[in-house]
């Protein structure tokens, strides 16, 4: 069956194994036996009562007691296996949830840092959100739906074959043809063409709906929501008009399935008349009749609970290959042999490197055969225009990415032979993007170092210059973040982050100057954050604007993934080269002010 | 009651046809019942005594009649069919329009501060759900609670002693449900908790992942992570016993009817004030009577589930939306009035009495600390929130009284985020002006610098931009919200200074694209470096949702106040450079 695809595959993700549901399944099948008894009861009460039909006062009371007594312990015995039997289940379902949950965060944790930028963890975050429910809902109802009708079904037609094979046949006949009908109608070639169209159609609907409300504020502000709103509108209606042709398509198909379902004894009974017509004074044969009478209508009823089941497994199959497609995303490799380096200069031999995912941007902003070296204790700046590959270079040294061709080296050392643990220990970065963790300001920084003693949290607040804003919190260092807590500025947020790397205090910093959210005070204070910072490190700084940045002792100046030209800041100036051009440029912008010409009356 | 109003988003009645018809389609399905019951008594009268014969013939008409019947269940099952769908996507479609209507009267501030994902997903996915709430589990369960209803009433009439004792527990299992349902509500509410919970450490970990790996705590923070699962795992396993140690008793109780009536049949039998004839019918129905109720119990959960996605968006379609109809002036200056305003109404304020003239065509320079409201203020002009206290006036007239998008019409905003159309760059500009011209559209491309980068792309203007735009540089997306302005040509123009991140020479292009933009234009920018704006006429300086000055940049600076502060500041850190 196709669907086993999806669940054995779910079972493998997670680590489960099929003990549980097995244990699940037998107990299942014995609750489906006992809740046969009652039934057992009513056709036992029934040939009692026949024996007596004339007479019902000469009945024995204590047999039609014992029955109704057996009916009371059949259900007994039927529901607590069947709390069994959906414990065990759902403690299966639960506990593949949970590996599911911890397998995903535990490759994620492995991936490399450039497959992990916000884009891609929204990805990953939408898919545990939006599949995990979904295949919660499965797992922990439909899987012991499931295990339940299949055992109920198969006692059932155990018990009617063995009671007489014309009538069970009769009704699983019906049964079949009524499910026949119904996957005629729902997997014909027109009716797959009627599927495609569906989905199309809801595909179209998502999009549109998407467009709507992302793009809902941009229209605001040009007054064109009634146009947008009537294009929306108009989509709506025709998906809506989509699927009532649709339910019309399927309606003969759907109602005519119910019919013969609903009707089973209008199948069953024939075959018993006629079975009797030949024998009109077997007793034991009209007592069969009657058995038949009470039980089969009972053959339907379960069918109806997997009904839609088809449906959800195809949802589960596709969230299975989301997940999958996050597991296939291959982890870091770590070296067999991983090697520390004893200095802490920082070289790019011949380094190649391409993005292998275009379809993330359509400009790919790649570097060949990139050299140059960071020597230690001293500041290199990559500059260049935008797409030049600076930010590139940068983050390949904390290996976001591996280079295609060539190499990078700490200290002599390719940061590919050295354990993760190691080169994490051994370079810091500080990004534009910072990140808080929901916990107090105290555990953020110590993030940075989790051995450290309070003095040396404090210290490395002071050197970020957090601490006075921290002081001024009603909890000071414990406000935790977020709800319930503090929300901090962006420029307070990065100067946490920059006091962390000072906690870290790792001999090389990777470091994008980070001035997006400065005011003119946070500016300043960040900027003394930084001196501490980069105090006796090997710092690579990716620079935007040229200023700051004259005084390291090397500039390599990136163009189009080429380097262009290295020096110093006055070496550069002299050369008359790409990097005086973007110095004239710099310093143009750099005196620009919003000004109005004098209004033409 | 509450649960039909959320599933059906307000619109209850739309349920009552598909109700109604289902109820009938199941008082259908009691013929064959009465058919078949025909039959049993037949072979009993045929086999109750060796004499007695089989009536062979009557026999044969009742399975004729049955077969006939299907025909009548057929014809009887369409049309609760046709409502139930149909109701549900009429209820689907008509709710989405209705949300995507009231989606469209919101204030901006509100659309920009609410996740569009979260926005698109309630609009298609929480739909989906009360279509498959209304078309599938609501009639399934109508017709559940139905069919032992009408049970229950006919077999009253055949003897109201055995359907007594028939239902009798029911009352009892009822009852139980409802004291025990406060328990289960505990339980929930903690296991949603702790769901949560579980939820929140996941985006933790997933969002900090950069963080997590570079100061090496894979191992603590997946420690922490692996604990929230586990929990959420404990606890649904305990939510799961405990629910099925309480609705098993339950049902027990309630199926014990068929054991109670067995018994009260055999005493009356025994009696003779039974005929055996409708023992026998209380023994058919009795049998089966107790499988929808307890499908029911079990479709009312999954109903709850549906239901939590129209309470969502009934939540939404109660927010309420903008007013106003008054056609904003031409032109005119912008006035704020003592205008207090709070984001939500237990915070502080945001901006706290601000009274401030914006004369016309004039250039006002918006600074501060990050937090003090600047960006606030701006919001407030194109009414993207309207104040809690106070008024704004254009042209003296008030900005409450106005249409909001005819207000919008008069202003332009170059603001950080550039949202681009899935659509070609030459029709993101004509955003800007409806139906202008492609030598309008490449006019204002050029004054905006962006016609030279358009033309140098392999398909020009009919360049297709992708989801959001992300295909363009920042530098670039805003140049070309620029161009869209200079096609508006609204005569407000605001501005969130925020070229900090862009290289030069793209610094250099938005710069010239601005000074072309704001000529003849009332111009309101909230300004960063200060360096920029020292040539408005007048700049404001704002800090905890005050006014604490206001003057030319030469003003200020002689006023030897907050500005001059920040103004010393900052030449210090033009200064500053990198270097160890």
């Amino acid at each position: 069956m196709k669907n086993e695809k999806g669940l054995s595959r779910l079972l493998e993700i997670a680590g489960e194994r099929k003990g549980l549901l097995l244990l699940s399944g037998v107990l299942a099948t014995v609750s489906a036996a006992f809740f046969l008894v009652p039934y057992l009861a009513a056709y036992n009460v029934l040939a009692e009562l026949l024996k007596y039909w004339k007479d019902p006062r000469n009945l024995e009371g204590a047999i039609l007691l014992k029955w109704g007594f057996y009916a009371f312990l059949g259900l007994l015995g039927g529901l607590f296996t069947l709390f069994l039997s959906t414990m065990a289940s759902h403690t299966a379902a639960f506990r593949i949830l949970y590996g599911l949950r911890v397998r995903l965060a535990e490759h994620v944790g492995k991936l490399h840092l450039g497959y992990l930028t916000s884009t891609s963890t929204g990805a990953v975050k939408k898919t545990l959100e939006q599949n995990v429910e979904k295949i919660e809902l499965f797992i922990a109802h439909q899987i012991p739906d499931f295990v339940n009708v299949v055992a109920t079904v198969a006692i059932l037609f155990f018990i009617m074959f063995s009671m007489n094979f014309w009538m069970a046949l009769a009704t699983i006949g019906a049964v079949i043809l009524g499910f026949l009908i119904q996957s005629s109608m729902m997997f014909g070639t027109r009716a797959n063409t009627m599927m495609k169209a569906y989905y199309d159609s809801l595909e179209r609907i998502n999009a549109s709906a998407i467009q709507y409300v992302r793009g809902m504020s941009a229209v605001k502000i040009f007054g064109r929501t009634v146009f947008s709103f009537r294009k929306f509108h108009r989509d709506i209606q025709e998906y809506s008009d989509m699927v009532t042709r649709f339910t019309d398509q399927f309606q003969t198909g759907f109602v005519l399935f119910r019919t013969v379902l609903v009707s089973l004894l209008a199948f069953v009974l024939p075959v018993g008349v006629l079975l009797l017509s030949r024998d009109p004074h077997n007793v034991a044969l009209g007592l069969t009749v009657i058995f038949f009478l009470i039980l089969a209508p009972g053959a339907s009823a379960p069918l109806y609970k997997i009904m839609y089941l088809s449906a959800t497994m195809r949802d589960i199959n596709e969230g299975v290959s989301r997940i999958d497609a996050i597991f296939r995303q291959p982890p870091v490799k770590e070296p067999e042999n991983p090697r520390k380096p004893s200095r802490y200069d920082v070289t790019f031999e011949k380094v190649s490197f391409s993005y292998n995912a275009p379809e993330t941007s359509t400009r790919i902003a790649a570097l060949s055969e990139v050299s140059f070296s960071a020597p230690q204790g001293a500041v290199t700046a990559l500059v260049g225009p935008s797409g030049s590959g600076k930010s590139t270079a940068a983050n390949l040294i904390p290996r976001f990415w591996d280079v295609d061709q060539g190499a990078i080296r700490i200290g002599g050392v390719d940061i590919r032979d050295m354990a993760t643990e190691d080169l994490m220990d051994t370079v810091s970065f500080v990004f534009q993007d910072t990140f808080l963790f929901y916990d107090s300001l105290y555990e953020n920084i110590r993030v940075g170092r989790p051995e450290a003693t309070p003095e040396e949290v404090y210290a490395a607040a002071k050197a970020a210059q957090c601490h006075d804003f921290i002081s001024r919190l009603p909890k000071g260092y414990d406000t935790p973040i977020g709800q319930g807590g503090v929300y901090l500025s962006g420029g307070e947020e990065q100067r946490v982050s920059v006091a962390r790397a000072i906690l870290k205090n790792a001999p090389v910093l990777v470091l994008d100057e980070a001035t997006a959210f400065a005011d003119p005070e946070n500016e300043h204070h960040m900027q003394q954050a930084l001196k501490e910072l980069i105090r006796n490190k090997t710092v690579i700084v990716i620079a935007h604007r040229l200023h700051s940045i004259r005084e390291a002792r090397n500039i390599v100046v990136l163009s189009e993934g080429k380097v262009a030209e290295e020096g110093s800041h006055e070496e550069l100036l002299r050369r008359e080269g790409l990097y005086k051009k973007m110095w004239e440029i710099y310093s143009d912008t750099a005196a620009w002010s919003f000004r109005k010409k004098e209004r033409v009356a | 009651m509450k649960l039909i109003t959320n599933l059906t988003v307000g619109h209850p009645r739309k349920l009552l046809k598909p109700f109604l018809l289902t109820v009938l389609s199941n008082l259908l399905n009691i013929v064959p019942f009465g058919l078949v019951l025909r039959g049993v008594y037949l072979i009993f009268e045929g086999l109750s005594s060796p004499e007695a014969t089989l009536d062979i013939r009557g026999l044969w008409w009742v399975c004729a009649a049955l077969g006939a019947y299907m025909i009548v269940i057929f014809l009887g099952e369409i049309p609760p069919y046709r409502a139930s769908y149909r109701g549900a996507y009429e209820v689907a479609a008509e709710g989405r329009i209705h949300l995507a209507e009231h989606l469209r009267k919101l204030p901006l501030g509100f659309l920009l501060g609410r996740d569009p994902g979260d926005l698109a997903n309630m609009m298609m996915g929480d739909f989906a759900l009360l279509e498959q709430g209304i078309s599938h589990i609501a009639p399934q369960l109508a017709g559940a609670l139905v069919a032992p209803i009408i049970a229950l009433l006919g077999l009253s009439f055949l003897d109201w002693r055995m359907a007594l004792a028939l239902f009798m527990p029911l009352p009892v299992g009822v009852f139980l449900l409802g004291i025990t349902a406060g328990i289960m509500r505990i339980k929930g509410l903690r296991h949603m908790r702790i769901k949560i919970d579980a939820a929140n450490r996941l985006q933790e970990y997933l969002n900090g992942i950069r963080v997590v790996k570079a100061y090496n705590l894979v191992g603590p923070r997946f420690a922490r992570l692996e604990k929230a699962f586990r929990d959420f795992m404990k606890e649904s396993i305990r939510l799961e016993a405990i629910g099925g140690s309480i609705i098993l008793p339950i049902i027990a109780c309630i199926r014990t009817g068929l054991t109670i009536m067995i018994v009260t049949g055999s005493y009356l039998l025994l009696e003779g004030t039974l005929s055996p004839f409708v023992f026998l019918a209380f023994l058919l129905v009795g049998s089966r009577i107790f499988d929808p109720l307890t499908a029911a119990l079990i479709n009312f959960a999954l109903l709850r589930y549906f239901e939590l996605a129209g309470e969502r968006i009934l939540a939404l379609q109660s927010e309420p939306v903008m007013r106003g109809n008054a056609n904003p002036p031409e032109e005119g200056d912008i006035t704020f009035e003592k205008v207090t305003f709070h984001y939500h109404s237990k915070e502080e304020p945001a901006l706290r009495n601000i009274s401030l003239q914006v004369p016309r065509g004039s250039l006002t320079a918006l600074v501060g600390p990050s937090g003090s409201g600047k960006s606030t203020l701006l919001k407030l002009i194109p009414r993207f929130y309207d104040p809690q206290e106070g008024q704004i006036l254009l042209g003296g007239k008030k900005l409450a009284h106005m249409e909001p998008e005819g207000l919008l019409r008069k202003v332009s905003m170059v603001f950080q985020e550039v949202y681009l159309f899935q659509d070609t760059l030459g029709n993101n500009i004509r955003f800007g002006k409806e139906g202008a011209s492609q030598k309008e559209v490449e006019e204002a491309a050029r004054k905006a610098c962006c016609h030279d980068f358009i033309m140098k792309l392999p398909q020009g203007y009919d360049t297709p931009v992708g989801e959001g735009g992300c295909t363009l540089s920042g530098g670039e997306k805003q140049r070309i919200s620029i161009a869209r302005a200079f096609l508006k040509n609204a005569p407000i123009v605001l501005l969130d200074e925020a070229t900090a991140s862009l290289d030069p020479e793209n610094e250099l292009e938005v710069q010239r694209a601005i000074d072309t933009l704001i000529e003849g234009r009332t111009v309101v920018v909230v300004a960063h470096r200060l360096k920029t704006i020292r040539r408005a006429d007048t700049i404001v300086v704002l800090e905890n949702g005050e006014m604490v000055e206001q003057g030319t940049h030469e003003e200020l600076l002689k006023r030897d106040g907050r500005y001059k502060d920040l103004w010393n500041i900052q030449q210090q850190s033009a200064g500053w450079s990198l270097a160890s």
